[in-house]
């Protein structure tokens, strides 16, 4: 365990599986655009997802974070109207997706988490077979590839077939083809994967530009430090939503309070700290450094900065710890973890295991991404 | 845009997909367009469409008085059988027979005349080593032939020699011609069929019904199963598009490549082969159209059932198979038991050589049944792919 405050209850503002009694969190504050309550996803005795409940409004970024096998391509795959759930509801567009009509499929776009585009096709070709696909007329093609291309660039590769391009132009071609008839939701399916930092803030650049012009968008990534992009997270793990959240409010969510480290000029025993007020917990990852979790680190710091003092101890810097992302996934996931074993129940495995329909399965009908 | 509109955009999109797919592959078009090309060529210049003689030995009587000319002999073949050697060692061309140096042996009587004379039949002894039952068959036949020609020739003599004495005992000619005796009647051929029968003739329309057929269902058994395998009909089930216009896409797509293939393979039959065309270009069209129709909803369907790539080319390669056996290309249909036809009428192939023989060599389809058969076919496939298609999109669970 990394940190000692996470073995601390959830905080109340953190969603789990949300009860179907209680309160759907919600994404966004627009109208809602997806929709699930109580849905649950099983494969025969594997459960790939369980009791999801969120809302998704309009014109806003949900990032879908978890590890591998964790339900995030299932819940995508439900939500796109590619599988069914097992229990349970969901609505997107107003629409049940299994039963979504053309109208709205034609405002729906879906990128896969493997390149499944046609490799002998050039990357304009690809993009002007899914805009067929999608229904855009002949005479409006060519802008809009022109478009969808240059967003991603890859304007200049436009007449390269698709199985010269790299692993990472691949994923950006997948990414044109999705945006090229202009959808208004968008299920997006691990789009940076193996796609190198520059390139990842670019495109993430081009998903909150499309949320800007008013589409709502859900995405996958197993990079935990991408939920900064996101204006909600939700967080899986082994099927079950364990946060949705604003990504700042996540962060303080998850270790329960402000951050301060505190760096000393000799070493120091935490347990001076344990007992100064508006200090939470305490930890030392190194002989002068400190970590205290804090109600407000604004009150705490002079507290702290006494506390020590009073022990003979300077402190040579005292400021706000912005503790990394996957920490605080690290932190949430553990926590939860822990309380399942707590309340009994079987731990089947550190990550889960894959769906059939997620990536990795060979059945050929239900393979998604 | 109108529904329809937004329909017909969206399946164009495979035609030009699959169109550009194979523009991509040099190598694929090379062997599907030159492939039947040059198996047309390579059939009508390699196949003679005649079976080589068989090479026989004659084995006399020791010390017989007969000819020992093997061109005797060949007289009597008439050609089936080539007379190598002569001789008096019946165990030695026995051998050779054994280590298959030569195909017939024949033993002729040791005292054929004594036995005539005295009114009992001779034995010619024919022996053959053929595993072969054609052959078997051919060798049997030649026999015939040869004790045939042997016994007419017996009967001429007979005959001649009788007119003689019956002339010098009556005192006056007997105007009876020998060759009448033996041969009291002949046969005068007249086939009064349209084209003249050649081998190249006969069989070039069912090759390229073959071909056709093989080439149709090679192009599409491959192409949905990919596209399963890939993850590409997740796509396919999030946007608008629905099963019958991806169907109907892809058989757009693949139907006129295979007309452009028929095109070229039936005009350089036509043309370079000599193969007549007397039903005219449209009604070869309308069959090759029909045939299209039917062997790419075959090949969707194997493209369909199959689960892997490996298994749709097994699964082509059965239906070819298959063709060649029950067709008609190699045996008749009606020499199979009734039980059996069902699964050479299943194959549009054989109703396609059928059709494509008596358009092109008659002049005109007198088996409309097979016309309906073929359109039957291809009906009742497209709509079993349909269902399997809309199984496959709308399986969520």
């Amino acid at each position: 365990m990394l940190w000692d405050v996470a073995m601390q209850p959830l905080p109340q503002s953190l969603a789990r599986s949300t009860p179907s009694a209680t309160p759907v969190p919600a994404a966004g504050d627009g109208p809602p655009v997806m929709e699930m309550e109580g849905v649950w996803r099983r494969y025969d005795d594997l459960v790939a997802v369980r009791d999801v409940s969120l809302t998704i409004s309009e014109g806003t970024i949900l990032g879908l974070i978890g590890p591998s096998g964790s339900g995030k391509t299932t819940i995508i795959r439900m939500l796109s109207g590619t599988l069914g759930p097992s229990e349970g509801w969901l609505k997107v567009l107003g629409q049940v997706p299994l039963r979504f009509t053309r109208e709205a499929r034609e405002r729906i776009a879906y990128m896969p988490q493997l390149f499944s585009l046609y490799p002998d096709l050039t990357a304009s070709e690809n993009v002007n077979f899914v805009s067929a696909l999608f229904g855009v007329p002949w005479w409006g093609r060519s802008k809009l590839i022109k478009r969808s291309l240059s967003v991603v660039d890859l304007w200049e590769a436009r007449n390269r077939p698709a199985r010269d391009l790299s692993g990472g132009m691949q994923r950006r071609l997948e990414l044109a083809c999705a945006l090229v008839h202009n959808p208004r939701v968008l299920f997006v399916d691990e789009p940076t994967a193996g796609i190198d930092p520059m390139l990842r803030q670019s495109i993430w650049d081009e998903l909150r530009r499309l949320r800007d012009e008013g589409a709502t968008l859900m995405v996958t990534t197993q990079y935990v430090g991408e939920a900064v992009y996101a204006d909600r997270v939700a967080l899986l793990d082994r099927g079950e939503l364990i946060a949705l959240e604003t990504p700042d409010a996540l962060r303080r969510s998850a270790f329960g309070g402000e951050l301060l480290q505190i760096e000393t000029l000799r070493a120091v025993d935490p347990e001076v700290l344990r007992d100064v007020a508006g200090v939470r917990g305490v930890r030392q990852p190194g002989p002068r450094t400190l970590i205290a979790v804090t109600d407000d680190a604004g009150t705490a710091s002079p507290r702290i900065m006494d506390a020590l003092r009073a022990q003979g101890i300077e402190v040579s810097e005292i400021a706000e710890y912005q503790a990394s992302y996957d920490d605080m996934f690290t932190a949430l996931v553990q926590r939860r973890r822990d309380e399942r074993k707590e309340d009994g129940e079987v731990d089947d495995g550190d990550d889960g295991g894959a769906a059939p329909g997620d990536p990795g399965s060979t059945d050929a009908e239900t393979r998604a991404s | 845009m109108t529904g329809i509109l937004k329909s017909l955009v969206r399946m164009s999109s495979f035609i030009g997909k699959e169109l550009r797919e194979l523009r991509r592959r040099p190598g694929v078009i090379a062997t599907l367009v030159l492939g039947p090309l040059l198996v047309m060529v390579l059939f009508g210049v390699g196949y003679v469409g005649q079976r080589q003689p068989f090479s026989a030995e004659i084995v006399l009587p020791a010390g017989s008085n007969m000819p020992t000319d093997p061109g005797f002999y060949q007289e009597m073949t008439q050609d089936r059988m080539t007379v190598q050697a002569v001789g008096t060692d019946r165990d030695a061309a026995l051998r050779r027979l054994g280590g298959e140096a030569v195909d017939l042996v024949v033993v002729a009587p040791a005292d054929a005349e004594a036995r005539l004379r005295a009114g009992e039949q001779s034995v010619i002894e024919v022996y053959w080593n053929q595993v072969d039952p054609l052959n078997d068959g051919l060798a049997r036949l030649a026999m015939q032939i040869m004790v045939s020609e042997l016994n007419q020739e017996i009967i001429r003599r007979a005959a001649a020699e009788g007119i003689q004495v019956a002339g010098g005992e009556l005192g006056e000619p007997v105007d009876i011609d020998p060759n009448v005796v033996a041969e009291p009647t002949r046969g005068e051929e007249h086939n009064v069929a349209p084209s003249e029968p050649a081998t190249i003739a006969f069989f070039g329309p069912a090759v390229f019904a073959l071909v056709l057929q093989h080439l149709a269902v090679t192009l599409t058994a491959l192409s949905l199963v990919r596209e399963r395998l890939s993850g590409q009909m997740d796509r396919y089930r999030v946007s608008p598009l629905n099963s019958s216009e991806l169907l109907v896409g892809k058989y757009v797509a693949y139907g006129l490549f295979c007309l452009v293939v028929s095109a070229l393979v039936a005009g350089a039959m036509v043309t370079f082969l000599g193969v007549p065309n007397l039903g005219g270009w449209v009604a070869l069209f309308g069959i090759v159209l029909l045939l299209t129709f039917a062997s790419l909803g075959l090949g969707l369907l194997i493209s369909l059932v199959a689960d892997s790539e490996r298994q749709a080319v097994q699964l082509s390669m059965l239906v070819l198979l298959a063709s060649v056996f029950f067709s008609g290309f190699v045996l008749p249909v009606e020499d199979f038991i009734p039980a059996v036809r069902p699964v050479a009428y299943a194959l549009p192939v054989t109703h396609g050589i059928a059709t494509l023989q008596e358009s092109m060599l008659r002049g005109e389809v007198r088996s409309l049944w097979a016309i309906g058969a073929l359109a039957g076919l291809g009906v009742g496939l497209y709509v079993i792919a349909l269902l399997r298609l809309r199984r496959i999109v709308h399986r969520v669970d």
